[in-house]
């Protein structure tokens, strides 16, 4: 089989895994030798979805002997399947990187013959890449579920970055889709690359560097392929978070590929928006300081369509607002739904010279569109609604077609629930 | 009163220096390159002076901060028409109230700079990532660039430590500035060097690339809007991908 039609099979399988950042590792090069990594990470382009792409995404063979109902390389699929040899994947990752095409490669792959003689194959072709070809770019491995921990932790010592996808959000999701994998096959490697990590870093402290994982661990749950709701979702990720201290939680909308009664139909539109107001909750999680239980509870198990999460939060809070600008502590500035992490900044800094009037926030590029129900500005309160009135809802709440970025867009924009 | 320089950096800070040592408040410095000629001001020709921009440039680091040299000189970068008398009123504030110019953003002019030192930063990063280089028949790598701002100094850098052991070549095709690096280390220049369209053979590894390319994107969720909203369309024409 040709290297182009290879390429095409083994990158097809792999599109939808969605995580692509090559963030979170300063690898560094030598004279002579080629690339590194990058602290902040490096998008090289944009696929025609939209998505970023940073490293060469692909499987190393779609040949597999498991049978998970969501997934198109299911041994029972009729498909064409391929596999890379170490050299071709070591080939295509040098190429495109001399090229600046990418920032390195993201290896996954089906499941061939059993999961340790996968890990093994992958394995072999890291091998070549760091050391017969000085390779000093980005790596991210996916761990196969069911492989040895000595077989995870060799691949570790060569990567930058590891994931092993939790996919289905429940047990019991996991149980009805994916039969042969045991939820412990993936947590248990997940609690030990997170061990090693920490393992690691207390080494640094008495011996040489050795690097493992140093851009850490991430995974990637399906929404959309269960009946799970974004309460349980969000729960889960916040243990990630805490539990496993991973790096990035990732969530891709469930694009219908196989037709099963446990699954939506095959010509449901992915949920795109709902898959946005994850992410949006994500960061929440991450950079704003709130948890969980304040954005969802028993009582309100899925976001709303029309406001995103921070916006939903703060109508449910108002007795919290306004806040004065000049004032309020940035986590406080944080949970002003229209102020983001970067403004939240400026203002700190800007209000350490001199105190801030409407006027400088709206010249300074404070989107104030929702700002200005929440805020005062030298005690003045700008908002052209009073907070009290009760419809700040109706005024708050995004039209059908807004510009918004992540997966809400116009054509595809499927409201949930 | 209006100040004429040649352009340059050099040139900005000369003009700075001329207006302390003169007691002038200048209307505004402009370069050559945007002045029209009105006859009802004044205008004066600032010559490019060494000594006199280094006094500025040591000053900006004494009272202001490394940090303020920098944004000063990316906001330059910019090449925008009214970069010369903004970087004058920033570095007027920035001697007064020193390091705290940097967060002084309710001023419109440190703002105007601020934001053209983050658009420059912003554009260099995204360049680390869509410069293309093509593969020549002599083994070099070529690269044909047309950003906004005059951003070549700022990237050659991070591709002479990344690719360390391949020669190659940073065209800003717009300015006619080049980025020579011979795996040793890197020259800028402005002398043509001419490269044919014959000498490029890269055909196999570009093909797979677009190959990739195309394959990757999940049709049910295409979205040329926010592509071009990440890529815009202005930089596409040396883009492989999708030229
Ligand atoms: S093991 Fe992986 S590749 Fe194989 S069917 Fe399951 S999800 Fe698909």
């Amino acid at each position: 089989m040709q290297l182009l039609e290879k390429l095409q099979i083994l990158a097809d399988s792999a599109k939808y895994d969605v995580s692509c950042s090559s963030s979170g590792s300063n690898r560094s090069n030598k004279k002579g030798q080629l690339g590194n990594a990058s602290m902040a990470g490096i998008c090289h382009s944009w696929a025609d979805d939209g998505r970023c792409i940073s490293l060469l995404k692909v499987l190393f063979t779609n040949y597999c002997i498991y049978d998970c109902k969501y997934c198109v390389n299911r041994v029972t699929n009729d498909i064409k399947r391929a596999s890379f040899t170490p050299d071709e994947l070591c080939e295509l990752t040098i190429e495109f990187y001399r090229r600046n095409y990418i920032e390195g490669l993201f290896i996954s792959s089906a499941v061939i013959k059993s999961p340790d003689y996968t890990m093994e194959l992958i394995i072999s072709a890291l091998k070549k890449l760091r050391y017969e070809h000085k390779f000093n770019g980005y790596i991210h491995v996916k761990s196969i579920p069911g492989a040895d921990l000595s077989l995870i932790y060799q691949a570790g010592l060569l990567a930058d970055r590891m994931s092993i996808n939790i996919e289905l959000p429940s047990i019991q999701s996991l149980k009805l889709l994916a039969p042969q994998k045991d939820h412990q096959t993936i947590i248990k490697p997940m609690s030990y690359v997170s061990e090693q990590i920490q393992g690691a870093n207390e080494l640094t402290i008495y011996r040489k560097k050795q690097m493992f994982v140093p851009a850490g661990q991430t995974t990637q749950l399906i929404v959309g392929a269960t009946r799970d709701n974004d309460l349980t979702i969000l729960n889960l990720t916040q243990e990630l978070y805490n539990r496993y201290k991973l790096k990035r939680v990732y969530y891709s909308a469930y694009v219908p590929v196989n037709t099963d009664t446990n699954l939506p139909a095959i010509n449901t539109s992915p949920p795109l928006l709902r898959e946005h107001r994850i992410y949006q909750a994500d960061w929440l999680l991450r950079f704003y300081g709130f948890n969980a239980g304040e954005l969802l509870d028993e009582n309100h198990t899925s976001f709303d369509t029309r406001v995103d999460p921070k916006c939903d939060w703060a109508l449910r809070n108002l007795d919290k607002f306004p806040v004065e600008i000049n004032r309020a502590p940035i986590e406080t500035l944080l949970r002003v739904p229209g102020i983001g992490f970067k403004m939240a900044q400026r203002i700190v800094r800007a209000r350490r010279v001199a105190p801030l009037s409407f006027e400088d926030l709206r010249r300074m590029r404070v989107v104030l569109k929702r700002a200005q129900y929440f805020i005062t500005c030298k005690g003045v309160y700008y908002g052209d609604a009073d907070i009290d009135s009760g419809n700040l809802y109706s005024i708050l709440s995004e039209k059908t077609d807004t510009k918004n970025i992540y997966g809400q867009i116009s054509m595809f924009a499927q409201p949930v629930d | 009163m209006i100040y004429v320089t040649d352009g340059s950096f050099e040139g900005i800070l000369s003009a700075i220096f001329e207006a302390y040592e003169n007691k002038e408040i200048p209307e505004s410095i402009v370069s050559r390159d945007f002045y029209q000629i009105s006859l009802d001001t004044d205008v004066k020709e600032i010559h490019t002076n060494e000594e006199k921009s280094g006094r500025v440039y040591n000053a900006i680091i004494e009272k202001m901060s490394h940090e303020a040299l920098e944004t000063i000189y990316k906001a330059w970068l910019s090449e925008h028409y009214e970069v010369g008398t903004a970087l004058y009123k920033y570095v007027k504030i920035g001697l007064k109230i020193g390091k705290k110019v940097l967060s002084y953003l309710q001023n419109p002019d440190v703002l105007l700079v601020n934001d053209l030192a983050h658009k420059v930063a912003f554009e260099s990063h995204r360049f680390l990532g869509i410069l293309r280089f093509k593969k020549l028949k002599n083994g070099l790598y070529y690269s044909r660039i047309e950003p906004d701002n005059n951003i070549t100094m700022l990237i050659a850098e991070h591709f002479a430590q990344r690719m360390s052991d391949q020669s190659w070549i940073i065209h800003d095709a717009k300015r006619n500035v080049y980025a020579l690096y011979d795996t040793n280390e890197i020259v800028f220049t402005n002398e043509e060097i001419p490269i044919t369209s014959d000498g490029i053979v890269d055909t196999m590894f570009e093909q797979l690339w677009k190959n990739y390319f195309k394959t990757i994107a999940i049709e049910s969720r295409k979205n040329p809007r926010l592509q071009r909203q990440y890529m815009p369309r202005r930089y596409w024409k040396n883009l492989t991908e999708v030229k």
